[in-house]
């Protein structure tokens, strides 16, 4: 086996090698989901606190909002929002701060670095299909038997884990340099939550009496068609559902996976000058 | 075997080094303002300036060849390692190797202290490129190798500093590379351990035919390990690949060398500069100047410098011995040894007396540091070579016997009771 080192060298995506080190990508997932809630009286515990807190809170809010619903109505259309939220919010923070949580171990040996943002993924499914466990049972309860759209559940989920995954390797790349990043991401995200049909209906929000280009802003919002496709796979109605943005929805996460994985490629090779 | 196993070609690596221009935040206002500055000034306010690491390296390792790499200091010995091990990209140059390479920069790379020790076996393991098969079936070695059997189930981090690197060398020891390239970290450890650690390597390396790549300060580790090695020299190379014993003796020579200037004369320093050492004089108990201790003397050390300020505050300095094979012997610290000095005036002069003086014969390499409030301000290596000639160290009226062995004398008194 040969290999050879120029100062040209330009990697992309290897998918041999990422194979031969598939067990690293276990154990650095492993170990995110071992480490996560180590020396915590609660353990696991806190992947539900952590959404029913806020299932609460705004699901309150959302009573007082839109006055439409019945009080129990608003937790559940809430819950639903939350939780997948919960899940695309902490797969952005997580990829994102991936590759600088592991600066010691990029600075002391050669390995495909796109495991570190992979890794990350991990744990927030995990922590993810704990709170659904229980948020899928507490919907049987109140609602019954979702409808048959609810196959389209894995697609959706694999949809926003692509779109949060590469909004994160680019910050995460971004951060290698720029530390700022570490600054603007929650800040990102916090107007992201409130930019997307999280615990207010898109419905609700476009019917407010706003100006036409706002609306148009807001629906240009990959993540509104996100969130309301999720919400399509419990409610069978797709709330606010235009074709055009729709369409425009996936051609830019598709999009952006592309440049992310450019851009992270680009710089991978000078990671450990940087970081 | 003499197939080339590793080609190095015309290997450059350099950085960039941006110097603050100095703009003096008197006030939190100003500060901020400064800061925003920056942010619209792409790089603004800022000198550049190009620093190569390492320039035109080349070289050629055979299979089975265990080649040493030897140099002080910031001559680009893990920058080169760092480039093999594809961790960094070269800025020009080539190389070329055949098989699979591991590399040990740091023992316990990766290791997490709230997982246990099996599931860091597991964890560094793969960090260091072994697949879980391969780990499985090497599991009970590595656990015996390490000793900590009882604790396999305990996070690290309640380990004693020495479970933990055990652990993590033996991990890294079970490796399995045809190439492998290791730094400095048979450093650690209490010195039984770092035995066995070498001990390990011989065996690797010997018994298996095996490719390496050995950096270390050890020049007596280097000496029993490695059938070749080269000196690396600011980031060129000093000497090139040959014999251990030839390489190992013209790098000493140079550092002899070294010593020799006259230490105002040096312009290799490191730190901040309000302080300069110019000058160490070494003077006997009646003030006399000695260009070599002899053991068992009272032996005062002087140390001339000079200021750029009138005068500095919160000042420490410190002089560490070292054998010609980079073992440390002993450091003279003002701090350590529990004299502070508040206020420092140029007109000063420094002093330390050593009581009958431990070393036994031989030559010694001292490096000098000084800092203010904790900062480097003045750093020299090899700042000075020691010569220690034989003494009446037990006032015995002899020397000690022609074969000994021992580097540090120590005062004893015997009695039958």
């Amino acid at each position: 086996m040969k290999t050879v080192i120029t100062s040209s060298d330009k990697s992309f995506i290897n998918f041999g090698e990422l194979k031969r080190y598939g067990s690293l990508f276990r154990y650095l997932s492993l170990r995110d989901v071992f480490v996560r809630y180590k020396q915590t009286r609660m353990g696991f515990a806190w992947s539900i606190v952590r959404p029913v807190v806020n299932i609460l809170i705004f699901g309150a809010l959302r009573f007082l909002v839109e006055k439409s619903n019945s009080f129990i109505d608003s937790f559940i259309l809430v819950s639903t929002g939350i939780v997948f939220w919960q899940l695309l919010s902490t797969t952005i923070t997580d990829v994102s701060n991936s590759l600088s949580a592991n600066s010691n171990i990029l600075t002391k040996v050669y390995f495909p670095k796109l495991l570190l943002p992979l890794s990350g993924i991990l744990v927030c499914l995990v922590d993810f299909l704990i709170a659904f466990v229980i948020f899928f049972v507490l919907f049987l309860i109140f609602k019954g038997m979702p409808p048959w759209q609810i196959v389209f559940l894995p697609l959706v989920i694999i949809y926003g884990l692509v779109f949060c995954f590469s909004l994160g390797l680019i910050s995460a790349t971004a951060s290698v340099k720029y530390r700022d990043i570490k600054f603007i991401l929650p800040f990102l995200i916090q107007i992201l939550f409130y930019a997307s049909p999280v615990f207010l209906s898109s419905d609700f929000v476009l019917g407010l009496n706003m100006p036409e280009w706002f609306k148009v802003i807001y629906q240009a919002n990959p993540l509104v068609f996100i969130l309301n496709a999720f919400k399509y796979c419990f409610t069978g109605t797709f709330e606010s559902f235009n074709m055009v943005y729709a369409a425009s929805s996936v051609v830019f996460t598709l999009v952006m996976l592309f440049i992310s994985i450019k851009y992270f490629f680009n710089f991978e090779k000078s990671f450990a000058d940087y970081i | 075997m003499s197939q080339v196993a590793i080609k190095v070609e015309k290997i450059s690596k350099k950085y960039r080094i941006l110097h603050k221009q100095k703009n003096s935040n008197d006030s939190l206002l100003s500060a901020f303002a400064g800061g925003l500055k920056n942010m619209f000034k792409a790089e603004g306010g800022q000198t550049e300036e190009e620093f190569w690491a390492l320039r035109d390296i080349s070289f050629e390792v055979n299979h089975g060849d265990r080649v040493g790499i030897i140099g002080r200091n910031g001559a680009g010995k893990s920058t080169l390692l760092k480039i093999l091990s594809r961790i960094v990209k070269p800025s020009s140059g080539r190389i070329e190797y055949y098989g699979r390479m591991a590399s040990l920069l740091e023992v316990g790379t990766g290791f997490h202290g709230d997982l246990t020790g099996r599931e860091n076996i597991y964890l560094n393991g793969s960090i260091l490129g072994m697949s879980k098969k391969e780990i499985d079936s090497q599991f009970d070695e590595i656990v015996a190798f390490s000793e900590v059997e009882q604790f396999l189930d305990t996070p690290v981090k309640r380990y004693s500093s020495g479970m933990y690197v055990r652990l993590a060398f033996a991990v890294a020891a079970h490796l399995n590379p045809e190439i492998l390239i290791v730094d400095e970290v048979l450093a650690v450890g209490d010195s039984a351990f770092q035995k066995k650690c070498l001990g390990k390597m011989n065996e690797i390396s010997r018994s298996q035919g095996k490719t390496i790549l050995f950096v270390s300060h050890n020049l007596a580790a280097i000496q029993n390990l490695c059938n070749k090695a080269f000196v690396l020299n600011k980031g060129t190379i000093g000497f090139p690949l040959s014999d251990t014993s030839s390489c190992i003796k013209h790098y000493l020579s140079e550092v002899v060398n070294i010593s020799r200037t006259a230490i105002s004369d040096r312009s290799d320093r490191m730190g901040e500069g309000m302080f300069r050492f110019t000058n160490v004089i070494m003077k006997d108990a009646a003030g006399a100047v000695m260009h070599s201790a002899q053991c068992g003397m009272d032996v005062t050390f002087e140390f001339h410098f000079k200021l750029t300020k009138e005068q500095l505050t919160n000042f420490s300095m410190a002089m560490t011995v070292y054998t010609d094979e980079g073992k440390e012997m002993f450091t003279l610290s003002n701090a350590i040894s529990g004299y502070s000095i508040d206020v420092l005036s140029g007109n000063n002069v420094l002093q330390c007396k050593v009581k009958k003086f431990p070393l036994a014969d031989g030559s010694y390499i001292c490096n000098l540091i000084a800092y203010k409030d904790g900062i480097i301000q003045d750093y020299l290596q090899e700042a000075l070579l020691l010569n220690v000639e034989e003494g009446d160290f037990y006032g015995t009226g002899r020397a000690l016997p022609q074969d000994h062995k021992e580097c540090f004398l120590v005062e004893n008194k015997w009695s039958l009771s």
